[in-house]
């Protein structure tokens, strides 16, 4: 077990700054995620937790002992790769045997934890394979078992679980979480993968462009979003964005979209003083329906509708933003229908607009 | 309309990647064929193409079989999962390459490249070097190369696979409405249920080189075959419970570890089961199809909360009950803690009974 901390950590690769400059607590024990597309500096913290890479400035404290200077191996930190770099020549067994034998852990206990860790990866009956066949969701389960047999005292994974489908997403995905709580271990899981963070982690740092942008638990990073990127990334289907002008209205604010007027409420007040002319209003589209009830109400034209069966995706153009309201499963509107779209004002977020050109730019 | 005819295909002496297949592609249906990694997916495909030939059985086209017909004569556009483009040509020249081998003229090329390329949001991009972009970027040059041209079918191999997911999200919708506006004819693999169920006219289920299931969206979610397409498709994946069935009245009793829920199949659901000593029971259910259950609701199931999944918008218990552990959904912001035992109500349109993982009765879905 072990806490890690970050002090103004910058890595810079020649004159590339990957890592701006961050800092971060993780306690002991705790599972955190960190979410960022890619280029985003998040694989180059955490190979700086693990020790693979050098800090160029600024520090990282495990059990509050300064580590910078530490081999990666005297971390006792285990990572499983995205890149599950298997050893070719030598059997699924051997590999997840690997790190047990190089710790010159007794024979039994080795048979024992390699079959235990097989067990629950659904691994058993390749063990006696090579490599070579295996299918790479297959290999990434063997990288997975690979890590986490040697009960390390942090945990780093490396996108563990992408390439896989729906379902062996969530097996893979609880199996972690259990794991986690079984043993408690300090986890960071870096991922670009949103539902994947908010799933598993007990607090989700979002980063872009080498900076943290948010750090918080998956209920605040969905509901509170500190600011157009993390609003934009975090949420499935993606949040919807519309260009929106702020104004006095009385002693509070309102804003203006698409042609429309919005009293804000005391909530958004002092997001609205930033704002001005210059404004970004956010909605998930589960906080949106068809429908003409309500303060907001807004024209549409349907572009499709995706019936997924427990609920349909309504795509809807607005103006010159295209929408996605989340509804009912008999909400069936076909397309170029004209439709009412009502906004519910308590779930509406308001940011700089300048503040998303800035990352629209990073992303292009 | 293309008809695959017992396909087998064996690579090598051992690996068989399909396992004497049927598959229809009706005219102008949009078919995904949905299946987890090494399911003969991108086989399927290949032999559509005309690229892979089937080791035995018939590929037809209205009809009249195509074996011998080679892939350049088929008229069918290809999106490879590995991209295969033009490394020596720009972005725009790699877009523009199927209609210029069709003889078509400048003006018609540029309006169809800033049309394909709009849409892809590759537009800032059509004089860059493949080399030079990145996976999801060279994924929707390979979609567009593949969409631009009027084709006979489109065969596209998990094309959206390197998006990030609000590009997914986003191209998904426009691959939805570009596909009704050609009236094209589509096959699309996916390992995403999601992605199945939104784009598909129809989607066939491949497991293990074998079609488990091949019907529309909703047939597939209501009325599952067996336990793997159960399983398979729907995100979050179903749940599975084992139970003792027995008749009650005009109804199926269902004894289990947690209790004895009350449950939606009719008593004569009880009949379909065959009389096999041993038999795996089980009864099958969604996550948002049940409900934490209220002190008022009878006949609930009972189990401890094991873990607990964040989804946004909405949360998941994961609860054990004997040897298994079934999913419920509840509120995001309704407080539930880890060990705390729970009660789950069954709706009336709940719950899918399997045998040795054979659907035998399935609740009929509210809609």
């Amino acid at each position: 077990m072990a806490s890690i901390r970050a002090e103004n950590l910058v890595k810079r690769y020649g004159a590339f700054r990957a890592v701006h400059g961050i800092n971060f607590d993780i306690a002991d024990g705790e599972f955190v995620a960190i979410l960022g597309p890619s280029g985003c500096g998040k694989s180059s913290t955490m190979r700086m937790i693990a020790g693979l890479e050098s800090i160029t400035e600024g520090a990282i404290y495990i059990d509050g002992k300064r580590a910078n200077e530490t081999r990666a191996r005297d971390r006792n930190v285990a990572m499983s790769f995205e890149s599950y770099a298997l050893y070719p020549t030598i059997t699924i067994y051997e590999n997840i045997a690997f790190p047990l034998r190089s710790a010159a852990i007794e024979g039994r206990e080795i048979d024992r934890r390699v079959r235990d860790i097989a067990e629950k990866m659904e691994l058993t009956s390749l063990l006696d394979l090579k490599p070579h066949g295996l299918s790479s969701g297959q290999a990434q389960r063997v990288g997975l078992a690979r890590a986490l047999v040697r009960k390390p005292s942090v945990f780093l994974l490396d996108e563990p679980i992408s390439h896989l489908d729906t379902r062996q997403r969530y097996r893979m995905r609880r199996f972690i979480k259990s794991l986690h709580q079984e043993f408690n271990y300090t986890m960071i899981y870096v991922t670009h993968d949103q539902e994947e963070a908010l799933a598993l982690a007990d607090r989700v740092m979002v980063m872009s462009d080498g900076e943290i942008q948010q750090m918080a638990t998956p209920d605040e990073v969905y509901a509170r979003p500190r600011n157009a990127f993390v609003a934009g990334f975090v949420g499935e289907p993606p949040i919807n964005f519309v260009d929106c002008r702020v104004r006095r209205d009385g002693a509070g604010w309102a804003a203006e979209f698409e042609g429309q007027r919005l009293v804000l409420p005391e909530r958004l007040h002092r997001a609205a003083e930033r704002v001005g002319d210059d404004g970004l209003a956010a909605i998930r589209p589960h906080f949106l329906s068809i429908g003409s009830s309500g303060p907001m109400v807004l024209q549409g034209r349907v572009f499709v509708t995706e019936e997924l069966q427990d609920q349909n995706l309504i795509f809807v153009d607005i103006g010159e933003s295209r929408f996605t309201i989340v509804a009912h499963p008999s909400v069936k509107p076909v397309r170029d229908e004209v439709v009412p779209v009502a906004i519910d004002p308590d779930h509406l977020l308001l940011f700089p607009r300048s503040e998303a050109k800035k990352f629209e730019d990073l992303a292009a | 309309m293309y008809e695959l005819k017992a396909v087998h295909k064996r690579y090598g002496l051992s690996k068989v990647a399909l396992r004497k297949i049927d598959l229809v592609v009706r005219d102008r249906e949009f078919l995904v064929i949905y299946g987890p990694a090494g399911a003969g997916k991108s086989t399927v495909l290949n032999i559509l193409a005309g690229i892979t030939r089937p080791t035995s059985g018939d590929v037809r086209r209205d009809g009249v079989s195509i074996l011998r017909i080679p892939p350049e004569r088929r008229d069918a556009a290809m999106a490879f999962e590995n991209y295969a483009l033009y490394s020596h040509l720009s972005v725009g020249e790699n877009l523009a390459f199927p209609l210029r081998a069709r003889g078509l003229g400048g003006a018609e090329i540029d309006a169809r490249v800033k049309r394909i390329s709009g849409i892809l949001g590759i537009g800032h991009l059509l004089d860059r070097r493949p080399g030079l972009l990145s996976g999801g970027q060279r994924q929707r040059v390979a979609l567009g190369r593949a969409i631009i041209r009027p084709a006979d079918i489109y065969l596209l191999d998990e094309p959206v696979g390197h998006l990030d997911a609000k590009l997914r999200h986003k191209i998904r919708a426009e691959l939805k409405a570009l596909a009704e506006d050609l009236s094209a004819t589509v096959v699309f693999t996916t390992t995403s249920s999601r992605e199945a169920l939104a784009l598909g006219d129809r989607v066939a289920v491949l497991n293990q080189g074998r079609i488990e299931q091949a019907g529309t969206p909703e047939e597939l979610y209501h009325r599952p075959a067996n336990a793997f397409v159960a399983s398979f498709v729907g995100d979050p994946p179903m749940s599975f419970l084992s139970v003792t069935p027995s008749r009650d009245g005009d109804r199926i009793a269902f004894a289990t570890p947690g209790g004895m829920p009350v449950a939606a199949l009719p008593a004569n659901a009880v009949e379909t089961l065959r009389d096999e000593p041993g038999s795996k029971i089980q009864i099958g259910f969604r996550s948002n199809e049940v409900r934490l259950a209220g002190p008022d609701d009878a006949g609930t199931l009972r189990g401890r909360v094991d873990v607990i999944e964040n989804l946004g918008y909405v949360k998941i218990a994961l609860v054990g009950i004997g040897d298994d552990q079934v999913s419920v959904s509840f509120p995001a912001d309704q407080r539930l803690s880890i060990g705390e035992t729970v009660a789950i109500a069954f709706p009336r349109d709940a719950v899918h009974l399997f045998q040795n993982a054979r659907a035998v009765a399935h609740a009929a879905p509210r809609l």
